[in-house]
């Protein structure tokens, strides 16, 4: 099962006592890579929530935001660590601002789409009960798209959660932290203990989201 | 009374939608603009409370033009509702009915205990007020949607063919159900539909328009269906406007028979003796509280024991001429194996007997006076 071409030592004592060893030491990681990757997720989704109820609400911002988003979404990470990094020093900072940027750019789209995809219908029954347009962004259109947006919003957590391992190349300790040091020593089991807990991270709020999504709209839910 | 002064509409595209439309809906009355899909009956409402502006002209309500109100606040004075229903999918059925009563100021309280008599007032139970509209058919959707629109009490009702996506059976519950509410609320409704039917039902007064947005017509159902403006009018009406338009007369005017009778123990002998001295080969046969059982053809009577019940064949239909129309007495005459139509009281019983030439004879007279 080793990957071909390198060789990795397996240390004198068992790994298994290894890793009961270091639970402390992988949740104390944990924390500073869910703080990392949520605080991420959060920002983006405001900012998201910001700029996607005013393309909604301005069709002609549309186009603009979303090449905007399109590029953010393209730029290389590493690049966008690297110029933070003259900035901002090897901080959290350095890293939540381009996973921010990255969630953002995502989450936009989930949100013009979620706005968007609610039935013309709907909106014109609320114009025509005399709702004003704010009020019925924020009371109708914005609910109504609630589904959609709690789709983006789990796979920008993910990929939250999976990203965050690359601030450890610049020195902030989170999971990735593992992969750096288990390759560093050829410690094929630190490397694989940081993959499982990364995976189980993404695992957990993608199920809690899920389970949130499911109680925020029992409205969606279709008999089957 | 909402006021259509020469009023034009033409969008962005160059479409005329509608085109120099003058018409009057008055209050307390059901006004109904019908016509082909693209004929402009949907932009016509909606310039009522301005979901569309006209390009020219003046749309007045209650005297005043509606382009000098704040849209949102014209609104609320006037309920809306359309065919796919346009509830809120995320809120209950309550809180669908709620908002506007909400929107004018009401408390939470108040506006949710007026949705829960709404809901009644439509034909809906309570325990309903707490599904969403997903858990609905199509038909209480409907009703949820009339609710909504009549929450907040508003003099106005604008409806774009609200029952034209339900299955015949409910749009028929559906419109009476219209009806009941407008004989106890007095609203004054604009109603949009392709279907004559439906319109001639419902109209207090029809406005057929032509593609183009012109209006051709503007009449009462009566007359629409009796006199048809031209040919246009005349085709949409359809071949057996004729018919329908008997609908709108009394049977109450026709001259009932008395009707040659049997009872279930009259002897065959008896039953032969009856016809011959009431010059007719159909006895109409009834129980011993003089409700019809069906008609007896003398001729088909064989032995002399008594009449058998077997033998006799079905009444089609009866009507009652105190609620019924011409209509359904010549319906009654053209199913009834005797020719003859009979006559019921509420109670079912035979209150008389009307046939073909009678019938035809109210006819003429009803047509005179048209
Ligand atoms: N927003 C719009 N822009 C351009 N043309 C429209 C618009 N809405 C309706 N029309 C056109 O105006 C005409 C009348 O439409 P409408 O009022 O919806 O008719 P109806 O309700 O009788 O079917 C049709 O030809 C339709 O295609
Ligand atoms: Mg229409």
């Amino acid at each position: 099962m080793k990957p071909g071409g390198l060789t990795f030592h397996f240390h004198k004592v068992s790994d298994w006592a290894w890793l009961t060893g270091h639970i402390g030491y992988f949740w104390q990681l944990s924390r500073t890579h869910l703080y990392i990757a949520l605080v991420s997720v959060a920002i983006g989704l405001l900012l998201a929530l910001l700029v996607g109820c005013l393309a909604a609400r301005i069709p002609t911002t549309h186009p603009p935001i979303l090449a905007v988003t399109t590029v953010l979404y393209a730029w290389p990470s590493l690049a966008a660590f690297a110029f933070l990094l003259s900035i901002t020093g090897p901080s959290d900072t350095t890293v939540i601002i381009p996973l921010s940027a990255y969630a953002f750019a995502l989450l936009v789209r989930s949100v013009t789409e979620g706005i968007n995809n609610v039935p013309d219908d709907v909106r014109i029954a609320a114009t025509a009960m005399g709702y004003r347009s704010m009020r019925r962004l924020l009371t109708i259109e914005l609910p109504a798209a609630v589904p959609v947006i709690i789709a983006g919003l789990r796979v920008a957590t993910v990929s939250s959660i999976s990203l965050a391992t690359v601030a450890s190349l610049i020195g902030v300790s989170t999971l990735g932290q593992l992969f750096v040091a288990g390759e560093n020593t050829d410690f094929l089991t630190e490397i694989i203990a940081g993959v499982v807990i990364v995976a189980m991270w993404a695992l957990v709020f993608d199920g809690l989201l899920l389970l949130s999504g499911r109680m925020l709209t029992p409205w969606a839910r279709r008999v089957s | 009374m909402i006021r259509f002064e020469r009023v034009t509409k033409r969008y962005a595209d160059g479409t005329l939608a509608v085109d120099d439309l003058s018409l009057e809906c008055a209050d307390g009355e059901i006004t109904v603009l019908v016509g082909t899909s693209g004929c402009g009956k949907t932009t016509s409402l909606r310039m009522i409370n301005r979901l569309v502006d006209p390009t020219s002209g003046t749309i007045r309500v209650a005297g005043k033009d509606v382009t000098k109100s704040d849209p949102a606040e014209l609104r609320r004075t006037m309920g809306y509702v359309i065919q796919q229903g346009g509830l809120f999918p995320h809120r209950t059925v309550i809180d669908n009915i709620a908002p506007v009563p909400r929107l004018l100021g009401a408390s939470r309280a108040k506006a949710r205990g007026r949705a829960y008599e709404m809901l009644t007032l439509v034909g809906l139970s309570e325990p309903m007020g707490k599904r969403y509209p997903y858990q609905l058919s199509g038909g209480q959707q409907q009703r949820v949607g009339v609710a909504r629109a009549l929450a907040a009490d508003p003099p106005v009702l604008l409806m774009d063919e609200p029952f034209s996506a339900v299955d015949p059976v409910v749009r028929s519950e559906l419109q009476q159900e219209l009806q009941r509410l407008q004989a106890q609320l007095h609203k004054t409704i604009v109603f949009v539909t392709h279907d004559v039917d439906e319109a001639v039902k419902l109209g207090d007064k029809i406005a057929v328009m032509q593609v183009g947005g012109h209006l051709v017509q503007f009449d009462t159902p009566e007359r629409i269906l009796a006199r048809p403006e031209n040919a246009f009018v005349e085709s949409f009406v359809g071949t057996d406007r004729g018919i329908r338009w008997l609908s709108f007369f009394a049977a109450k005017g026709l001259r009932l028979h008395v009707p040659a009778t049997v009872e279930t123990t009259t002897s065959a002998e008896d039953a032969r003796r009856i016809a011959r001295e009431a010059g007719t080969g159909w006895l109409l046969a009834l129980d011993a509280d003089r409700h019809p059982l069906g008609w007896l053809e003398v001729a088909t009577l064989n032995g002399g024991a008594s009449i058998e019940l077997a033998g006799l064949r079905s009444l089609g239909h009866t009507f009652k001429p105190d609620d019924d129309s011409l209509r359904a007495a010549l319906d009654a005459t053209v199913l009834s194996p005797a020719g003859v139509a009979v006559a019921v009281d509420d109670r079912g019983v035979v209150v008389g007997v009307a046939d073909h030439e009678e019938v035809t004879r109210a006819i003429r007279a009803a047509s005179g006076r048209a």
